[in-house]
């Protein structure tokens, strides 16, 4: 087999900030072509490869391609993902899987049909931090009873952006919630029985969008196991407090593990104030964790791996996610039966 | 001065209380009695601070020359002494939680209205310097409307016998009412109370036995909505492994709409090296001032900083979350 060629879908933010320099990277595969509905973004990101640009679907998917990336605003994932799957592409698509878990269940159902591999970019599953904290667990035969888990930060883009549109994006529920659900349930190695969420909308861009900007929820998973999920976009620091976006504590038998957001790598500048600046391109995960889960990735789809994460795991994460807003919308804690279904 | 009396050290607070109330120029350590456990205890201390041994509370309430009482005994004897301390006319500082339940809270509460004394319950975290920092903050305005707490009320594993004393009654529901959510949630509530000067509208808890084994709970969890619509998580329990650096850990994360502040553990302390990391605290601004506050309620016949209603509060919400981790429900106001 030679190298796989990978067409993207989407040269935005994800693109720019993490993609493009990952798959720069691995050796192993061939970006062939580049499409966005923006020509311009397109073009330049074709440039980085010496691929071909596109700004229509159907033409993108004429060509001869492996795999599709797809790296689009939430609410797009599905429609795309199908019609890739559908032309006979494999599909890496970013987290959350999907806009809805019912849409999510239609890709999964697809790629199945397909004999396609379909898989969700859950980047922590492959960040170096949560995969050591994960071993050391085990090493020392330590079992979670208890794990809070927050991502929190000031989300930098304006009420327009389709982050805040519930019909786009789904809100810091859904777009930082499925992270951090998945995380409980990849931790815990149970599933989840019951969720109780609390949502608000603290900042006018969350107001006006009639959405939430920070959200709460108290999973309680089988074995009598407690986690919290703590998401917002409306804490209050700028951008340049980049430190402080992860939360871990994990209270268990044998022992308690707690990352701090001042046990990561910090260098304090202090001038007319302080900051202490970002130390990768993105808030929440090394640049080195897309670049390993690209390249899981690809060997799943050379079927010489076995996914560490499937798109199974990304609808529970989704439905997890849902029934909070639900529980919230209702006020009262609600069975999730997802898994069980 | 103000001749104060302690009744048992079965609460381990009692030999800081003791200390304190010693050290403080508007006091003098006057008795001490030997009820509950630790009596060999409440006697060797009584030596040490020069202060009368009674064997029995009777005999301490009956001597005319206590002022004031703290009651460190089994929880479930509260409601007793703290009665027959309000009919002696002695003022009382009534170790956590108030009672077992919320009727008994009423009786005492009842009997101090009737006597005309003075009582208090202390919940420590208000009386340390970061929080009051951090409320002072909040009310005016700097951190605009406060929206989230994040808190952690926890202790480490304990031990059955700490300094000589002990402490075997703590994991006796009968006699404490509870483990470690009961022993150490009521300073996270406390403090919650008061940084959001609201009341919950509803409460959700899981509360267990899931680290040790202990006959008891070792950990909670609650989420609790205000009226104003503050969310709260409080952690609380005994549930650190033993080399955790610190014993009682009192810090919150608290969200406001303009502003977050990340309040560190309540003790300022030093950390010694040896085979292990051990945390000394070097000052515990927060007895002193319970102390403090207790004392100049009696000197300038004031209402203490935490009444009676505001500890049968606390243990109302307590109730409710153990309540709400029973059934799995959402338990409203």
């Amino acid at each position: 087999m030679g190298k796989l060629k990978i067409g993207i879908i989407g040269c935005g933010n994800i693109f720019n900030l993490a993609h493009k320099n990952a798959l720069k990277n691995i050796k192993e595969v061939k970006v062939v072509s580049c499409m966005d509905i923006k020509a311009k973004r397109a073009k330049e990101a074709a440039k980085e490869f010496n691929a071909k640009a596109y700004t229509t679907l159907d033409e993108f998917l004429s060509q001869e391609l492996d795999v599709v990336e797809i790296l689009t605003p939430t609410y797009t994932h599905a429609e795309l993902a199908v019609k890739a799957l559908k032309s006979g592409k494999h599909v890496i698509v970013e987290k959350p899987i999907a806009l809805t878990s019912k849409e999510a269940k239609k890709m999964i159902d697809i790629a199945e049909k397909e004999d396609l591999t379909l898989l969700v970019g859950h980047t922590r599953r492959f960040d170096k931090r949560w995969i050591q904290i994960k071993e050391v667990i085990k090493k020392r035969n330590m079992v979670p009873m208890q794990i809070r888990k927050a991502e929190v930060q000031r989300l930098p883009f304006p009420e327009s952006a389709w982050y805040w549109k519930p019909n786009k994006g789904g809100g810091v529920a859904i777009d930082l919630g499925v992270h951090v659900t998945d995380f409980l349930r990849w931790y815990f190695k149970s599933e989840p029985v019951e969720i109780l969420g609390i949502g608000k909308a603290i900042r006018k861009e969350a107001q006006v969008n009639n959405t939430y900007d920070h959200f709460l929820m108290m999973i309680q998973f089988e074995g009598n196991k407690t986690g919290l999920a703590e998401v917002s976009w409306a804490y209050s620091y700028p951008a340049r407090y980049g430190v402080f976006y992860h939360h871990l504590d994990i209270l268990g038998k044998n022992g308690r593990i707690r990352y701090t957001p001042l046990d990561t790598p910090v260098v304090g500048v202090v001038k007319h104030h302080f900051e202490m600046p970002r130390f990768s391109p993105l808030l929440s995960a090394f640049p080195e964790a897309f670049e390993a889960e690209l390249r899981h990735f690809f060997r799943v789809i050379m079927g010489k791996e076995e996914p560490r994460i499937t798109a199974k795991d990304a609808l529970i994460a989704l439905q997890m996610a849902e029934i909070a807003i639900e529980s919230a919308k209702r006020g009262e804690p609600l069975e999730f039966k997802g898994v069980r279904e | 001065m103000i001749n104060v009396g302690i009744i048992s050290y079965a609460h381990p607070h009692a030999l800081r209380y003791g200390t304190t109330f010693a050290s403080n120029h508007k006091a003098k350590l006057y008795a001490i009695s030997g009820d509950g456990a630790n009596a060999d205890i409440a006697r060797t201390e009584a030596q040490k601070m020069k202060a009368k041994f009674y064997s029995n509370y009777e005999s301490l309430l009956k001597d005319e020359k206590v002022d004031a009482v703290y009651i460190a005994i089994e929880t479930y004897r509260h409601k007793e002494i703290a009665i027959r301390a309000a009919e002696e006319g002695k003022h009382i500082l009534l170790e956590k939680p108030i009672a077992l339940t919320l009727e008994d809270a009423d009786k005492i509460i009842k009997a101090v209205k009737k006597a005309g004394v003075k009582l208090m319950v202390p919940f420590n975290p208000r009386f340390t310097v970061p929080l009051k920092k951090a409320k002072a903050m909040i009310d005016s305005g700097e951190i605009g409307n406060l929206e989230y707490i994040y808190a952690i009320s926890e202790y480490v594993k304990p031990p059955i016998f700490l300094e000589g004393l002990d402490m075997s009654w703590f994991l006796d529901k009968n006699k404490s009412g509870g483990g470690g959510f009961m022993d150490t949630a009521p300073h996270g509530i406390d403090s919650l109370l008061w940084l959001v000067n609201d009341e919950p509208k509803t409460i959700y808890a899981s509360i267990g036995s899931k680290i040790f084994g202990f006959p008891v709970d070792d950990i909670g969890t609650a989420v609790l909505e205000f009226k104003n619509g503050v969310v709260a998580v409080l952690n609380a329990g005994w549930a650190n492994p033993k080399g955790y650096s610190y014993g009682l850990e009192i810090k919150y994360y608290l969200l406001g709409k303009e502003g977050f502040l990340d309040i560190r553990t309540a003790y300022p302390d030093f950390t010694v090296y040896q085979d292990k990391a051990e945390k000394i605290y070097w000052e515990r601004a927060d007895v002193s001032g319970i102390v403090n506050s207790f004392l100049n309620s009696i000197i300038e016949d004031k209402e203490p900083l935490i009444t009676g209603e505001m500890a049968k509060k606390n243990l109302e919400i307590i109730l409710a979350a153990y309540e709400s981790s029973k059934t799995g429900k959402l338990v409203k106001f």
